[in-house]
């Protein structure tokens, strides 16, 4: 078994049903007139922002990212702390049920 | 490999169209990337139904966001992560039982599996999997994405995304062992 | 394949807040062979500060987010190699040597072929306020670290409910 060659294949990309663009199209047609928003005025904003900000929110940007790591870690100790702990707990019930 | 690099390389025509209105060019946009978001949504809900939703929705969120987005390959990227985001967040919302063998349907015309039973099983062993192991694995064998590419889509340190790969895989043999 | 599981004991109160043994955990010896190193070094300010970030709308979140209040420390170390043999498995023993008298065993797996999985708590009394997990696989070695007090069966549930991060707006 080589399981990375079955995931590939079992994971091969595949078209979705006929039509699928135009059924997007029609959505977009569904919707109501949006007047597309020009590339610069995000960046404009993104600008203004950092200016009036300035130092402090570069600190709360670095703040944010560092709290967010922070919770990913923690996500993933316990995950893998949990697995540990459900795979010995598999083990003893399974010795249970054979005795 | 040569498709994932088929896509990224210059059609940047029909970008620029688009963006300033062209329907046509849209639906080329469309039409050149629908295969990889309405798979990202299928192999994370083995439901097509749900998975031509999701695409759809991406596809209106890109449509109204066409104005940020900067090249083809940033256009790629820009799928990958929306629809990885949107599955992941749409089964945290309503945590989807898993597609059971007799609902999922026939397989694929285009699947020339020598046992198709275990693709079968490995497809709901894949749904059985948590969300982000779930995710990381469809990109990494879909999209044929390293780690470092994966862990900028799902916003995660690379060490995460690899621990989070490496246990799916130990997931998956474990059961695909218990079958053999 | 031969399998031993030892119980020694299992189920216990949940714990007094105590501050617990931090083991040292670092094996650069393993970090130069490994093909691949999960590092995780949570101390109590990065776990208040990870804290605040748990959505206390998701309850798994709030579980988890419950769980770690009162921890003073979280300590994953996770190496994995190419092959089969890479390392010693007896490294094992060289962590144990490291608990003192406090720390019981609860469970002991033992594979020849598959997962080796020690659990230690450390009691106060029947309170837990530490943890130490050692798991050895043919190709990957394991030690977790949680000091403080925990509830083992409510991280045993924890494993395959959640992982969703908080998604962060998109570009």
């Amino acid at each position: 078994m080589n399981l990375e060659n079955d995931l590939r294949r079992v994971l091969r990309r595949e078209s979705p049903p006929a039509g699928f663009a135009g059924r997007v199209l029609e959505r977009i047609e569904r919707e109501p007139a949006r007047k597309p928003r020009a590339w610069w005025h995000a960046a404009a904003a993104s600008v203004t922002l950092a200016a009036v900000l300035g130092g402090y929110g570069a600190y709360r940007v670095a703040e944010h990212r560092r709290g967010e790591f922070a919770k990913e870690q923690v996500l993933t100790a316990m995950r893998i702390a949990g697995e540990k702990v459900k795979y010995a707990q598999e083990e003893v019930r399974a010795i249970g049920s054979h005795d | 490999m040569t498709a994932i690099v088929a896509d990224a390389v210059g059609f940047s025509g029909a970008l620029e169209r688009a963006k300033a209105g062209d329907h046509d060019a849209f639906a080329e946009l469309i039409e050149r990337h629908e295969a990889m978001v309405y798979s990202l949504g299928y192999h994370f809900f083995g439901d097509r139904s749900r998975a031509e939703e999701v695409a759809q929705d991406v596809f209106l969120q890109l449509y109204r966001n066409l104005g940020t987005i900067e090249s083809d390959s940033h256009l790629l990227y820009w799928l990958r992560q929306v629809t990885t985001r949107r599955c992941i967040d749409s089964a945290r919302r309503t945590r989807l039982k898993a597609v059971s063998l007799e609902d999922a349907g026939e397989l694929s015309a285009s699947t020339k599996s020598p046992d198709p039973f275990l693709d079968r099983r490995l497809r709901q062993y894949i749904e059985d999997l948590p969300e982000m192991q779930r995710a990381v694995v469809t990109l990494r064998y879909q999209e044929d994405l390293d780690p470092s590419e994966i862990c900028r889509i799902v916003g995660m340190p690379v060490n995460t995304v690899k621990s989070h790969l490496h246990r799916a895989l130990q997931a998956l043999r474990r059961k695909l062992e218990k079958l053999s | 394949m031969r399998k031993l599981v030892i119980v020694l004991a299992l189920t216990l109160a949940a714990a007094i807040p105590a501050s617990a043994q931090q083991i040292n955990m670092n094996f650069p010896e393993l970090e130069a062979r490994a093909e691949e190193v999960v590092d995780i070094t949570l101390d109590a300010q990065m776990l208040r500060m990870a804290s605040k970030f748990f959505s206390g709308r998701d309850a798994d979140e709030r579980a988890v987010r419950d769980m770690i209040s009162g921890l003073h420390g979280i300590y994953v170390r996770s190496y994995e190699f190419a092959k089969e043999g890479e390392y010693d498995r007896k490294i094992a023993e060289r962590l144990k040597a490291q608990l003192g008298p406090t720390w019981k065993p609860l469970v002991t797996v033992r594979s020849k072929k598959k997962e080796n999985v020690n659990i230690y708590a450390n009691m106060v009394g029947d309170r837990v306020t530490g943890l130490v997990i050692i798991s050895a696989e043919p190709r990957e070695f394991t030690v977790v670290n949680i000091n403080g007090p925990i509830d083992i069966e409510r991280l045993s549930q924890l494993e395959g409910q959640f992982g969703i991060p908080e998604l962060s707006k998109e570009k």
